[in-house]
This record gives C-alpha cells, structure tokens and sequence, in this order.
C-alpha cells in the first residue's frame, strides 16, 4: 500500500510536472508567434489603401451567404447594413431556412422581393428550396433570398453555396455587426500570398453593451454584464494570442462560423459543410485542408488580426453552457471524422502539430483537469496532501494564466485598443485575477458534460438540425486551456 | 444660388466641397452618412445632390433609388462623386437614374460647371 | 499589520531560507511565480503609460488636424486658373510658413493632409498642392524617407514621389526597385511607371519572380489612373517566360483594345498554362474579334471546364450569330455550367438570342427550360 503511493506520488511529481511545463512552454511559444505575425501584419498593412481593391475591376468577386433562423426582430436591418459594406463585386444571399417566424414576409415586404424562376446548380445536398427571391427594385440588385425547408445551419449554407455565382464566399451569422472595410480586408490575402489561399477569418468580437445603431457598430463598450465581459477577455486571449500564431505556422484549424472567407471552387470540389456535425465551421477546415494534401496542392489559410465582426455573446449561463457544450461536441466530432490525421507525416503540420494539438489541449486537458480536480478532493479526504506545496504549485499556475491574460491584453491595447477608456482596459486586467477561479472552472464543466453527452449518446444533436441553429450558438474559439494545467499540479503535491 | 445636398464621408473632401460651393453662393447641407441623408431627404427639398457611393449605414445606390422612386424627389438631379469606376458601378447608377457620375480623383472647376449646367436644366 | 509582517516573513524564509531543501518541482515553480508576477507588473506599467501618452497625442493629432485641413480647405477654393499659380500659393504661403514644421507630429500631419487631397484631384487644385508642397520644402523629408533604414517609412517617401510626380527623383526611386525587401520593389516599380516617361515598362522585360496579384492590381490602376504614362504596344511581352507577365498584360491588352496583338494572343489559345488560355480567350471576347471564333471553337472540344465557359462568354460577347447552332447544342450536355454558359451566351446576341431563346423554351427539356427561364428574368 505504502509503495503504491510512492510510486503513485512519484509520477505525479515527475512526469505530469514537466507535462504541464511543456504545456506552459507551448503558450509562451504560441505567444511569441502570434507577436511576430502581429507585428508583420500591422506593419505591412500600416500604409495599406484598402481603396486599391474597391476600385479595381480585377478584384474577386465575393458571394456573402448568411443563413438566418427565426430573426424577424433584426433581419431587415442586418440586411441593410450588409448591403452597405464597401465592395464592388459581391451578391447577398440570405438563406431563410425554414423559420417559423416572419422572417421572410418582412424581407419581402421591406426590399420588395419577387419570386423569380431561379434555376439552381444541384451540386451540394440540401433540404427542398421553396422559393427565391429578387428585387424588384434595382438598388436592391445584390440581394437574393432563398426560402427553404428547415435543415440547419450547414445545409443553408449548402444551398447558399448552390446559389453562389461568385468566386469566394463569405460566410457569416446575419445578426452579427460587420465592420464596412471587412470584406476589403479579407479580400486582401488572397491577392498577396504567394501559395493559394483556400480560407481567411477574421476576428470576432463581443458587442454586448455596444452602441448600435441601424446594424453598425458606433461606439465600443466594455459588457455591463460580467459573463459577456469574461467572454471578452476569452476571445482576446483565444483570437490574438492563439489564433494569430497558427495562422503564423500554417496550422489553423478552425475559421470561426461567424465569419469565414473561403474559395468556393475547393469548398464544392470537398463536399460543402457537413451535415454529419454541429461543429461544422471547424470540419470543414480540416476537410479542405486534407484536400490540399491529397492533392498535393500548396495552400494556406490566413487569420486576419483586425476586428471585422462584432456579435451578441450569451448572457447567462445556461445559454452559455449550451454553446460550450456544443463546441465540445463539435471538436469531438471532427477529430474522431479525422482521426488518420494523427501523427501523419503525410499531412504535414495539420498532422504533425495542429491535430495533436487539438487532441490534447483542446479535447483532453480539460477532462484531465477534471480527473485532476476529483483526484485532489480524493487525496485531501485521505490527508496525503502537502498543503504548502498544493499552495505554491497552485499560485504558479494562477499566475501564469494571469500573465497570459495580461499578455492578450498587451496584445489588444498594442494592436487595436478597441477600448478606448482606461477604466475598461483596467476592468479587463483585474478580471484576469477572477477569471482562472470563476469562469475558467465553468467551462471545464460544460466541456467535461459535452464529452459525457457525446460518449452516452445523448443524441441532441440529431435533433439539432430540425431545430435550426439559435442565435446564441455561434462562433466557435479555442477554449481557453491555459488554467488548464492547474489541477495537475495540484496533483503532485 | 441653390439648394445642394453633399453625401460625403470622408472629412477632408467634405470640408473643400462644402467651402467651394458655399463659395459659389449655395446653401450646402451635409450629411456624413447614407443614413442622415435619407433623413435629410424626406425633410427638406433640394435642388441638387451629390452622393459618394461607399458610405456608412447606407449605401449611396440605396438613396439613390429612394430619391428617384419618391415621386416628389425625383426629378431633383444627382451626381455621384465616387473613387470607384468600375463599369458595372457606373451602369448601376445610371440605371437608377443619376444625371453625372464623376470619379475621384477629379478636377474641381470641371465639377463646378456640371453644377452649374445642372442647376439650368 | 501582523499578518502582513507574518506573511513577509514566509516569503522570506520561503525563497531564501528553505529553497535550496525543496524538491525540483517546487523549486522551479517559485521561480515561474516570481517570473510571472514581475512581468505581469511590468506590462501593467507598460499599458498605462502608453495609454496616458496615446490620449496625449490623439489630443495634440486632432487639434493640428483640424487647424491644417481648414487652411488646406481654403487654399483648394481660392482663386482659380485666371488667378495664376504662383498667385495663389503664394497669397498662402506665409501662413503655412508660420506652422512649427521642425515638428515632426505638425509636419507628418501637414504631409499626409496634402497628399490625401492631391490623390482626390486634379487639374489646378492638385498643381497648387504640389507647388505648396514643394515651396514647403517638404520634399527634402521625402528624400530623408528614401534613405530611412525601416522599409516602411521608405514606401512613405516613394509614394510622396509618386504621388507627387517629382520627376526629378525617379533616378532614386529605381534604385530601389531592386531592393531586397519585396513590398518595396514592388512599390518602387508601381512609382517608376507613373513617374518614367520614355520606357516605364522597362521592369517587365527583366521581372523576377511572379508579379503577385496585389501587384497587378495596383500597377494596373496606376498605368489606366495616369495621364502622362506612354501606353506602349503590350504585345511584345506576350511571349515572356514569366507566365504573370502574359497575364498582367493580356489585361491591359484587353483594357486599351490593343486589336494588333490579336495575332499573338490566337498563339496563346495552345499555351500550357490554363490560365493564360483562359485570359486570351477573356480578352478575344473583350475584342469582340469575330474573326477567332472559328478557332475558339476548334480548341473547345480539349478544354478544361474553366476555359469552356471563358469561350461561351467570348462567344456571348462576340455574337457574331454564326455559331448560334453550336450553343444550342450546348443545352443537350449534361454539365449544368455549360448549359448556363451557353444559354447566357445566346442572350448575349441582343434581340435575336432572345427571340431564339423564347422558342427554345417550349422545346427542350424541363431542366433546360428552366435554364433559360432563369437567363431570362432579368430581375436575376
């Protein structure tokens, strides 16, 4: 019994120690990458005249589909205001996919929309098509609806992509607040980089307690409700710090469904988005680039650093809960569809680095913080533990997602200080304190209760397709794992 | 002298638009936005209008077929004043019915006298 | 208090007294937690210094700002040609003459405020913003940019030259083509060619490398934007072995209707590349040369789906009538592009492809009718 808790003790002082110091070393790591390709995108673009693409007849032309699920309460105005967005060549397509609200009738009647005899390219699968509609009105030329039968999100954007006439697609969530020059800005990569650009996303952003008027963004405030405002933090963290740095190494495995720009020739030649998952921004990422691979085609996917899109984060936790679950699930799903991916040479840092990656930091830390967390109660109600070093190990990892937090903050306050008031620069840096012990333990539930879901077969997301997507399930991030090591050094002690 | 709406958003060529044709003794309203110039349109009546194209809120095609499609609007004419001169832009416009496209960069005096020409009409 | 003190003195015996007797593991974590904690501190010093001298600055940037677009404004509407040039600046001079322009904040406002309303005009405004900036003497920070060892502020002072049409300086501005750094080659050719007027196309004999896209696009907004640049005869550089030069200049082929370089372009229809196959046929359409139908139609049969549309559309745009019969046949195919394609391009022959189209559509079958439903509605 006694040299079963040595050894036991042993493992857990050795081994998962200098787990978690690589772990720590790959943050710092990911941040300096992020820095560099901070830095170099800042500077290149710092004399940039985005006029250039406006005016150009040589531009892509860019189809932007926005699948739209009971919103009768905004559609009008999103539409308005996508409509405004500074392109020369583009089309809408808003896909109203089945909702059981009037949606459709307030389009109709706000844009004067007619049924027209369109006649669609089957290439994607997808629910029945009901109707589509044009304008009658030629200012309103750009805007086709597409009435359809429900399937959820991913088949709306299948038939939106059958629709498409246009070269690049963008893909967005149609209450989200677009920044005017977003499609400029995403356009940009794919006239400037030297191998062929298959994907860009842009940054997402909370705009809870955010001045907004007529579907634009006027005046960005820090969330009045604390559940958004760690979200914001979260975000910073996830899309500056994280995201940036595999766009650096070529690694990126996910475009968030909020905004996404992709070439719609590899979109269709893969299949379209997947009716197979609820994570299907991410899959179909991964899908296209094992394309590439396969095919032994020379590719990239870019992140673009500047905040272009701006959307309502949930507000309790239940909502909350929900998403996160969900995102669990997805990662879930993709990663077991692309599991060959391992560790495969043949597909290079998508094999070698982006998926283990995502298998263990992604998908594993947290359910091992959660046997962490168990296993700590356990050893505490059997008096084995070392409070001091509990203590000390505990404080390194509290510590070390603090300077994280703060580094992310740097990061926004160098790049785009969105929050312009010293007061909501400081909210933010004093939250970084309560985040690891408030909402960090949270999300490891809700991911640890969306792996159970997945593995008992709590089918919800069978139904999911039937029942649309919700405004509150959206774009998806990296969870934030950096606290993730805690309860792993708790458990040396 | 006469009534001229300007639909501008950038500072710098709302400023000298407004100083040169406040010199040729009209009265300039302005608008900053697609959105105050809708407003601006259904509460006062002018005798001309420039509109740039890319505009904040709304797009400056949007006001365009608002002016023309309000029966009392329509017969006031428009210029459009617009960095972009793409073809299918340009058609658009016309096809909705402006009197003058005039791409930036462009010659001030020259802009003046399609003012003026307009106004007779 | 006495926790306080307590609290000092663990630390103290902490990481003085007892660190050399601790495990590894506990050993190193203290010294991430020390780490930690200093740079955390530090980064907070660091953000709200830098947001205390932000707001000083924006404070200091808006109020020059408004000052110097207001004289700018002024000077843009006073007086016009029959004042004179000279006149007018030099009515103006002695006020912008009393700006602090040692200032670097006051001078790179004034720079960048001229060189904004110089890109939105032409004729006399944008002569008086030269002739004030050049009275400035703000050309000699232009050729300080040149030197700058940071590429960026180099690409600065090649844009004011350019910007400026400071012939003078186009020596300098081609040394830099060459250099090491790619964004700024790139941005030294686009200011060689609008400010060169003998041979401004000198760069595509000698291109390394593929002219990126972005670049293209650029240079070929300049080359249409620019009143004095010589538009050479492109067809000489159609035979380059660097394939993104054939394209960059099937484009402008195709923009100033070039007709003398249909000759070679017809060549072009056999290169191996697919794009530039593509493009040729872009530009035989944008011709409208009737007289290259005959071989459209004799490559079509091997085509790649992309180039196959590319030659409807040519056909579309062509609408000679002569191959009506061949579209038609077109619909009988079972790929949906082609059909579309086709059918577009029936339309494309005005009335008669319309007329053609209307007839058709009782004829064929359900899916094509719908096809040509579709072309037609012209709300779609």
């Amino acid at each position: 019994m006694e040299a079963g808790f040595y050894f036991f003790e042993q493992i857990f002082n050795s081994a998962i120690f200098y787990f978690a110091l690589v772990v720590m070393a790959s943050y710092i790591f990911l941040c300096f990458f992020s820095a560099l390709e901070m830095k170099a995108y800042m500077r290149k673009n710092s004399f940039i005249d985005y006029r250039e693409i406006l005016v150009s007849p040589f531009a892509p032309s860019v189809s932007i589909l926005a699948p739209a699920y009971n919103e009768e309460a905004t559609i009008v105005d999103n539409v308005k205001s996508i409509m405004s967005l500074h392109y020369s060549n583009f089309e809408i397509i808003i896909i109203n996919d089945g909702s059981k609200d009037h949606s459709l009738e307030k389009l109709i009647h706000a844009y004067q929309l007619e049924k027209v005899d369109f006649c669609v390219n089957e290439q994607l699968n997808h629910q029945p098509i009901r109707g589509i509609y044009k304008s009658r009105n030629s200012s309103y030329a750009k805007l086709i609806v597409i009435d359809k039968e429900n399937g959820g999100k991913s088949d709306a954007l299948n038939a939106g992509i059958n629709v498409s006439s246009k070269d690049l697609l963008l893909c967005i969530d149609v209450d989200c607040i677009v920044e005017q020059d977003a499609l400029l800005k995403l356009v940009k990569p794919y006239l400037e980089e030297k191998k062929r650009v298959i994907a860009t996303g842009g940054v997402v952003r909370i705009a809870n307690s955010c001045e907004v008027e007529d579907g634009r963004l006027v005046k960005v405030h820090m969330p009045k409700n604390i559940i958004s405002r760690f979200q914001v933090l979260e975000y910073i963290r996830a899309f500056l710090m994280g995201r940036m740095a595999w766009s650096r190494l070529n690694g990126l495995l996910i475009i968030s469904g909020a905004m996404g720009l992709f070439d719609k020739e590899i979109v269709i030649k893969c299949g379209g988005y997947s009716h197979e998952t609820v994570g299907e921004d991410m899959e179909l990422v991964v899908r296209m680039r094992r394309y590439m691979h396969d095919h032994n085609l020379k590719y990239q996917v870019v992140y673009i650093p500047d905040p272009l899109c701006w959307t309502e984060s949930p507000v309790d936790f239940k909502i909350l809960g929900r998403q996160r679950n969900r995102w669990t699930r997805g990662t879930i799903e993709t990663l077991w569809t692309h599991r060959d991916l391992f560790f495969n040479p043949k597909y290079s840092i998508l094999g070698m680095l982006s998926y283990p990656y995502w298998l263990f930091f992604e998908w594993l830390a947290p359910i091992l913080e959660g046997i962490g967390i168990i296993t700590f109660i356990l050893l505490a109600s059997f008096g084995k533990i070392n409070w001091e070093f509990s203590l000390i190990l505990f404080t390194m990892v509290y510590t070390f997602s603090i300077l994280l937090s703060t580094i992310a903050v740097l990061f926004e306050e160098r790049s785009y200080h969105q929050y312009t008031s010293g007061k909501d620069v400081l909210k933010l840096l004093l939250l970084a304190f309560i985040e690891p012990v408030v909402y960090h333990p949270l999300t490891i539930y809700w991911s640890i209760k969306g792996n159970i879901d997945k593995f008992t077969g709590k089918k919800n997301w069978g139904t999911m397709t039937r029942a649309g997507f919700t405004s509150n399930q959206k774009n998806k991030l990296e969870p934030s794992s950096a606290q993730n090591l805690k309860t792993k050094q708790e458990q040396s002690a | 002298m006469a009534r001229i709406l300007l639909v501008e958003d950038e500072e710098l060529m709302l400023k000298a638009l407004e100083f040169r044709l406040k010199k040729d003794e009209h009265e300039v309203e302005i608008a900053k936005d697609g959105r105050e110039a809708l407003l601006k349109i259904q509460s006062a009546d002018f005798d001309l209008i420039i509109t740039d194209i890319m505009l904040p809120f709304v797009s400056g095609l949007e006001i365009i077929g608002k002016v023309k499609q309000t029966p009392h609007l329509a017969k006031t004419p428009m210029i459009v004043l617009s960095a972009v001169g793409l073809e299918n832009v340009v058609l658009e416009a016309f096809e909705l019915g402006v009197d003058d496209f005039i791409t930036k960069p462009f010659n001030l005096t020259e802009l003046t006298i399609r003012v003026k020409k307009l106004l007779k009409k | 208090m006495l926790l306080s003190v307590s609290v000092g003195e663990y630390l103290k015996s902490l990481f003085f007294d007892r660190l050399p007797f601790f495990p590894d593991n506990i050993r190193i974590s203290l010294f991430i937690i020390m780490f930690c904690l200093i740079a955390t501190i530090e980064i907070y010093l660091y953000v709200f210094l830098k947001k205390a001298k932000n707001k000083r600055d924006n404070y200091l940037n808006a109020n020059w700002k408004e000052k110097i677009s207001n004289m700018l404004s002024n000077i843009i509407i006073y007086g016009d040609e029959d004042d004179g040039l000279e006149n007018v600046v030099n009515h103006f001079l002695p006020r912008f003459k009393k700006l602090p322009l040692k200032r670097k904040r006051v001078r790179n406002i004034l720079i960048e405020e001229i060189r904004i309303y110089h890109s939105n005009f032409t004729g006399f405004t944008a002569d008086v913003l030269k002739e004030l900036f050049i009275k400035l003497e703000l050309h000699k920070y232009t050729l300080e940019k040149l030197k700058s060892n940071y590429w960026e502020i180099q690409i600065e002072g090649i844009r004011e030259i350019a910007q400026f049409w400071l012939y003078e300086y186009d020596q300098l501005v081609f040394a830099l083509t060459d250099h090491e750094h790619e964004i700024v080659r790139m941005e030294a050719q686009t200011a060689h060619v609008r400010l060169n007027r003998d041979n401004p196309f000198k760069f595509l004999d000698h291109m390394r490398g593929r002219i990126l896209p972005w670049h293209q696009l650029i240079l070929f907004e300049i080359i249409t934007k620019a009143k004095y640049v010589k538009i050479p005869s492109f067809v000489k550089w159609l035979g380059s072995r660097n394939d993104s030069v054939v394209i960059f200049c099937l484009k402008l082929i195709g923009y100033y209707q070039q007709l003398d370089a249909l000759a070679e372009i017809v060549k072009l229809l056999k290169h191996p590349q697919e794009e530039i196959r593509k493009m040729s046929v872009w530009v035989i359409g944008k011709m409208e040369a009737e007289f290259v139908e005959e071989e459209l139609l004799k490559i079509y049969p091997k085509e790649t789906q992309k180039v196959k549309l590319e030659i409807l559309s040519a056909l579309g745009k062509i609408s000679s009538g002569n191959y009506l019969s061949f579209l038609k046949d077109c619909l009988l195919t079972p790929d949906f592009e082609i059909k579309m394609g086709a059918t577009k391009a029936i339309l494309g022959h005005g009335r008669k492809g319309k007329l053609m189209l209307q007839e058709l559509q009782s004829v064929v079958s359900a899916k094509n009718s719908q096809i040509i439903a579709h072309v037609l509605d012209a709300r779609i």
